[in-house]
């Protein structure tokens, strides 16, 4: 599974330790999620879409996901 | 690997050697092949063991990790846990059976307090070790 963690994470500017509580998981498991070395439950996936109030296919795929700023351009030219 | 999983598997195996290293000389002197003066000398693998235990369970955090409640836990640590138990399980029951044999089979006797001590600790630290021989060093210190 992949995900958008970490660039969101950082966006927000949040640390680990900050996400992790929003989220009621210990920091280490943040790490864990942001180097896609672990996938989350559904529970925990849905907390965390809430969390950053987006929806959860833009968090997390099946497939590997592009960089934001390429979906944005890809948005703006109406691909 | 990285430097904080090799120290980690380093410590951990020096701590398991150090458990068979006391337990062996322990039988030595009683079944009287070393005299009672090298008893003195276990006070190097236990020094050994407390060091080893520090360094590989306590600063890791892996003992708290194994020893929490569930509701402490998040489900990836939960997850870690269970696994680790799991391996634990088969582990134990593999050594406590190969120990049963031995002393069936060389006569000696009844397992007596020492090893069942070290046997205690062996169950108690054997989850943390699963953890602690798989898991990448930075995320746990």
């Amino acid at each position: 599974m992949y995900n958008r963690i970490a660039v969101l994470r950082k966006e927000r500017g949040l640390s680990r330790k900050e996400l992790a509580d929003k989220i009621g998981v210990n920091f280490q498991t943040v790490g864990y999620l942001e180097r896609e070395e672990y996938n989350p439950s559904l529970d925990l996936a849905f907390r965390i879409s809430e969390c950053f109030d987006l929806p959860i296919e833009f968090i997390f795929s099946t497939k590997p996901m592009k960089p934001l700023s390429e979906e944005l351009l890809n948005l703006k030219r109406g691909v | 690997m990285n430097t904080i999983q090799k120290k980690r598997r380093t410590a951990m195996i020096l701590n398991y050697l150090s458990v068979i290293v006391m337990l062996v000389l322990f039988y030595l002197v009683k079944l009287q092949v070393l005299k009672m003066i090298y008893l003195v000398l276990e006070i190097i693998p236990i020094v050994v063991i407390i060091l080893t235990f520090r360094n590989a369970f306590i600063k890791s955090s892996i003992w708290k990790l194994t020893h929490s409640s569930s509701k402490e836990l998040d489900e990836r640590e939960m997850h870690l846990v269970l696994h680790a138990t799991n391996i634990s399980y088969s582990l134990f029951a593999i050594a406590i059976l190969v120990i049963i044999y031995v002393f069936i089979l060389s006569g000696l006797g009844q397992i007596d307090a020492v090893l069942a001590i070290s046997l205690l600790y062996f169950a108690h630290i054997l989850p943390a070790s699963v953890i602690a021989w798989n898991e990448k060093g930075e995320t746990l210190e």
